[in-house]
């Protein structure tokens, strides 16, 4: 049977920050707007515990800043479906084609709000190990961890973060970096006052054991050469991210980094917009995605008033 | 009985649940953080605490969400 055909003024890839914020703004425009999502609504920040350099939210847990910002855009008439895989894009078309598992949609415009995905620890018995010790999601899995010993892998605002929230459970748990922390010094300081916690800098995995389950870790601490065993249960990786941009890669000339857009959100193919932590940019942060998200759905609206006269401009 | 075993603060149980809802599944839904029995009964289970486990008739089961497998094991 052939897959249904709509059109749709605004199809947004990706529901977290950028992504959502874009379905508000064209939503209030009174576009017919549908935002497709692979994986869980809020992408990253659906599984922070505390942000807290929100403006105007003191502090605030993923999921609620999330929650608010989706009921917001359904609010003003934006469609969110996260359980159409996306099969393939072609944003070079006219109408631009998005071919889902179950539909078949036209767009005006396309705006790319993907994010970025945890990168994966770099062992090759890392994948031995998912789900049996090394885990991606503090929120879902951190509660396996009561009174265990638990290691922490990553320097950033994510990593520190994710410590400051596991030691509610865990009895000891490790910092690991391979160099010194990047993260904001209210976190560092938070994690570095909690008796629970010792920081390892300048000190890498190197080997991860278990029979069947992860049981300990071998770590390298570079600035000795010295090679020791820590007997952890369950390690959380927290190493940086990696563009979502396969689906796009091809028609957008991607070689393995972000999509390239200026601050006006605008790729390289007319009528189709890169926002949030998918465009290359120096600072990415939740109030830079939401800026992103503003932009690409106001210059949105500027592209389709240009489209129905006959004259797009980009 | 199809049950889906999950934690108070989880996106991906979430999405679980909401899928299920969407496909007018009925399900019972066991937190293991409140319930030591849902624990033990997940653990046997799968030999682990992994959250979202959903289940039918408490012997085949899908970790995490996997429309596929759901659809396969649901017979959706």
């Amino acid at each position: 049977m052939d897959k249904p055909r709509t059109h749709k003024n605004v199809v947004i890839i990706g529901a977290g920050m950028a992504g959502l914020t874009a379905a508000l703004y064209a939503g209030r425009m009174n576009f017919s707007v549908l935002v497709l999502e692979n994986g869980i609504v809020g992408g990253q920040i659906a599984n922070a515990t505390g942000i807290e350099n929100y403006p105007g939210f003191t502090k605030v847990s993923g999921s609620e800043l999330i929650g608010n910002l989706q009921a917001q855009a359904e609010n003003f008439g934006a469609v969110i479906d996260e359980f159409d895989p996306i099969q393939k894009v072609r944003l070079n078309a006219t109408p631009k084609i998005i071919e889902t598992d179950e539909n078949i949609y036209e767009a005006d415009v396309v705006i790319i709000a993907t994010g970025m995905t945890r990168r994966r620890l770099p062992l090759a018995e890392s994948g031995k190990y998912e789900n049996k010790g090394v885990h991606y999601c503090e929120l879902c899995d951190g509660h396996m961890y009561q009174d265990k010993t638990i290691a922490v892998v990553g320097g950033g605002n994510a990593a520190v973060d994710a410590a400051n929230f596991l030691t509610k459970y865990a009895k000891r748990l490790y910092l690991i970096h391979r160099s010194q922390l990047r993260a904001d010094e209210v976190s560092r300081q938070r994690l570095k006052e909690n008796d629970k916690a010792e920081i390892l800098l300048d000190t890498e995995i190197e080997a991860l054991h278990g029979d069947g389950r992860l049981e300990s870790i071998d770590v390298l601490n570079k600035a000795t050469g010295e090679t020791s065993t820590l007997s952890v249960d369950g390690i959380f990786v927290n190493i940086g991210v990696e563009p979502n941009t396969a689906l796009f890669a091809e028609e957008l000339g991607i070689g393995g980094g972000r999509i390239l857009a200026g601050e006006d959100c605008r790729t390289k193919i007319p009528g189709v917009f890169a926002a949030g932590d998918i465009r290359e940019k120096e600072i990415r942060q939740l109030t830079t995605a939401a800026s992103d998200g503003t932009t690409a759905a106001l210059l949105a609206e500027k592209y389709i008033n240009g489209l129905k006269g006959g004259n797009p401009s980009w | 009985m199809v049950k889906v075993y999950s934690i108070t603060q989880c996106p991906w149980c979430d999405k679980v649940k909401k899928y299920l809802k969407s496909k007018n599944v009925a399900f019972e839904e066991h937190n293991i953080e409140e319930n030591e029995a849902d624990r033990e009964a997940c653990y046997k289970l799968t030999g682990d605490l992994v959250v979202p486990i959903t289940t039918v008739n408490d012997k085949d089961y899908v970790l995490s969400f996997d429309k596929e497998k759901l659809d396969a094991m649901l017979g959706l």
